[in-house]
């Protein structure tokens, strides 16, 4: 295995699918919420 | 679903490198949201003021016909198109954190209606699309690619199926672009046969998540009718996006049996590989919103949230439409679709209409 490919490989590693970012990117907003660091969101 | 006909897929790049190349596209989305949401309030506030009659459009239609105007005159520039590309992530954060507005009671009531009525429609659709393949001479993998895009869910279900039966790019691309258009025409035909048959906000929501093939789609037609039709048709069709896997996995099976396709070996990871990720996401919150992990008012802000998220999302689904681009990949594989769309949306609604009987909404 090449240097090139084994580094694609690690950075596939921890490469999400955009549905796993989309998951991890809401349970953030939704932890910082709970938290209290955002207490309103405008609409 | 982030690599569409009108909007080439991201290449591969180093991770900051990448977050640098879709900030432009993402401030064109918020930018064309936003000035969507504005004339809402400021076009209707202006007509009444006026006296004028005027349709009271929703940030919703405004955000897709900016888009749609951008994308149609000027084009969406280079340095904007990796970020116009993220409508896909929006739209699945948005999903997520909807969730917070649903308790575990209803999305498993309304879960269980919509999976009866998901499970009778893709039924139908596969067969139907079949059917109209064969009979427009239409070459086996892109039938079937047609189906899959018609039965389950657009464009992610085509470019899953791609990969699993081997067909070719081409197959894919005018699949792509079927689906696609009628998408688009499905955002302006879909409200207006919903407000002429006095469609209630659950069965319209329903419907559209039935009907509508793309989830940006399916999420903007629900939303133009009203909230809680936005809400209803997310629901219906996150139901029909958890069974892509299974749709996927059966022509994958069917087209190995012809020696055209590679045999799948362990069904259960190639299962969970198609599963779509972001339905737990949405069932995860919900729990949560139902144990009261969230205040009533936090809910609201989840919801707000949501909110900003599907709003980005409306701008890329104008901005990633090219019409152009749309008719260059021919008339027989549209028509045909459009056929199928048509049949699929009037069975569907008549699907819609029994349950509305059965269960009283």
């Amino acid at each position: 295995m090449s240097v090139k490919q084994q580094s694609e490989g690690a950075r596939k590693k921890w490469l999400l699918s955009v549905d796993g970012w989309a998951v991890l990117a809401a349970f953030v907003a939704a932890l910082l919420i709970r938290a209290g660091v955002f207490k309103h969101i405008p609409w | 679903m982030a690599d569409t006909i009108a909007l080439p897929q991201v290449r591969p790049a180093q991770p900051s490198l990448q977050f640098l190349r879709v900030i432009p596209g993402v401030l064109l989305l918020a930018a064309v949201g936003y000035a969507g949401k504005l004339l809402e309030k400021n076009v209707g506030a202006y007509a009444r003021a006026h006296h004028w009659t005027f349709p009271n459009i929703e940030y919703v239609l405004w955000a897709i016909l900016i888009g749609l105007a951008i994308s149609n005159t000027v084009g969406v520039p280079q340095i904007f198109r990796a970020g116009v590309a993220t409508y896909e992530f929006w739209l699945k954060v948005g999903i997520v954190l909807l969730g917070a507005r649903f308790l575990l009671g209803d999305v498993l009531k309304l879960g269980s209606v919509s999976l009866a009525l998901v499970a009778i429609e893709i039924a139908v659709a596969i067969a139907f699309m079949t059917f109209l393949g064969r009979a427009f001479g239409l070459r086996p993998k892109l039938t079937t690619l047609l189906a899959v895009g018609s039965a389950v869910c657009g464009v992610s279900a085509i470019i899953a199926t791609q990969g699993a039966i081997e067909a070719d790019e081409e197959d894919s691309s005018f699949a792509i672009a079927a689906i696609l258009a009628l998408g688009a025409l499905s955002l302006f035909t879909f409200p207006l046969i919903g407000h002429w048959l006095h469609l209630s906000d659950h069965a319209y929501g329903l419907w559209a998540g039935l009907a509508v093939d793309n989830t940006a789609e399916a999420t903007a037609a629900g939303a133009l009718y009203s909230d809680v039709a936005g809400k209803l048709a997310v629901l219906a069709k996150t139901t029909r996006n958890a069974m892509i896997g299974f749709v996927v996995l059966a022509y994958a099976i069917y087209w190995a049996s012809q020696g055209q396709a590679k045999t799948i070996g362990n069904k259960a990871a190639f299962l969970w590989q198609k599963f779509p990720k972001f339905v737990l996401g949405f069932l995860l919150i919900s729990v949560l919103a139902t144990y009261q992990f969230f205040t009533k008012d936090q809910i609201t802000a989840l919801a707000n949230l949501s909110r900003w998220a599907f709003l980005l999302t409306f701008a890329g689904v104008g901005l990633r439409t090219n019409f152009r681009e749309m008719r260059k990949q021919g008339l027989r594989p549209f028509a045909s679709d459009l056929i199928g769309e048509v049949v699929i949306a009037i069975f569907t609604l008549g699907l819609v209409a029994g349950a509305g009987k059965l269960f009283g909404f």
